[in-house]
């Protein structure tokens, strides 16, 4: 089982409960091919480099996802069908890659957690201390 | 005279001929940080060669992956629309 990466475009006026709709849907799918959704990214509503399916804008999804390599050709085919996807594409990642980035957001909800963070790491470490202290006695 | 000219019109809009992945210790490229990628591109949305923009070959090839990718995806533009 590979790991890959889909970026896909929704119909730009979803609202935030009919995109998480779509998602669940989305879910449903990679999970229909033997696959798990590992991480979601919602990068929100963009400008379109360019017109697609007559669209300006589009809201953008990234799921980093697992998949039967043999099923992606279906799970593509699947995305062309399913209503609210305007374009997608899906990247096949290597262990570097996905390492990249599954770290990546670890790293920035450890940035967003640092405060709360910084609060608790006084009394975690004290505790720590004094079990060096201990040791150095014995 | 004249050619001396030319160079430094095209130095005027890269000033430094350092690769700027290497400076920044990039180790790879992402294709959806368009920030990065859009003063690589020219106006008519062509990549810019590393001849003028100074980067390393090593750069260059993932840059041009990087910028195909978010083409592929309307991150950035195949063509200027009229």
């Amino acid at each position: 089982m590979r790991s890959y990466q889909s970026v896909l475009i929704l119909k730009p006026d979803f609202d935030e409960a009919q995109v998480d709709e779509a998602l669940a849907g989305i879910t449903e799918l990679i999970q229909g091919y033997g696959g798990a959704c590992l991480k979601v990214d919602k990068w929100g509503k963009k400008r379109l480099a360019y017109r697609v399916k007559k669209n300006r804008f589009g809201y953008y999804l990234n799921i980093y996802h697992t998949c039967e390599n043999e099923q992606v050709p279906a799970l593509e085919a699947k995305y062309k069908l399913f209503a609210p996807i305007i374009k997608f594409m899906v990247l096949r990642l290597d262990d570097k890659e996905l390492e990249r980035a599954m770290g990546s957001g670890e790293a920035e909800e450890k940035a967003e957690e640092g405060e709360n963070k910084e609060a608790a790491t006084p009394e975690a470490a004290t505790p720590k201390a004094e079990a060096v202290a201990e040791k150095t006695e014995d | 005279m004249g050619t001396m000219g030319t160079t430094n019109k095209k130095r005027s809009f890269f000033s430094q001929k350092i690769c700027r992945f290497c400076a920044d210790k990039a180790e790879y490229i992402d294709f959806h940080d368009v920030k990065a990628l859009k003063p690589l591109i020219s106006e008519r949305g062509k990549i810019v060669p590393s001849r003028i923009s100074g980067n390393c070959a090593k750069h260059q090839r993932q840059l041009t992956n990087a910028i195909k990718r978010a083409r592929n995806i309307a991150l950035l533009p195949f063509a200027v629309e009229h």
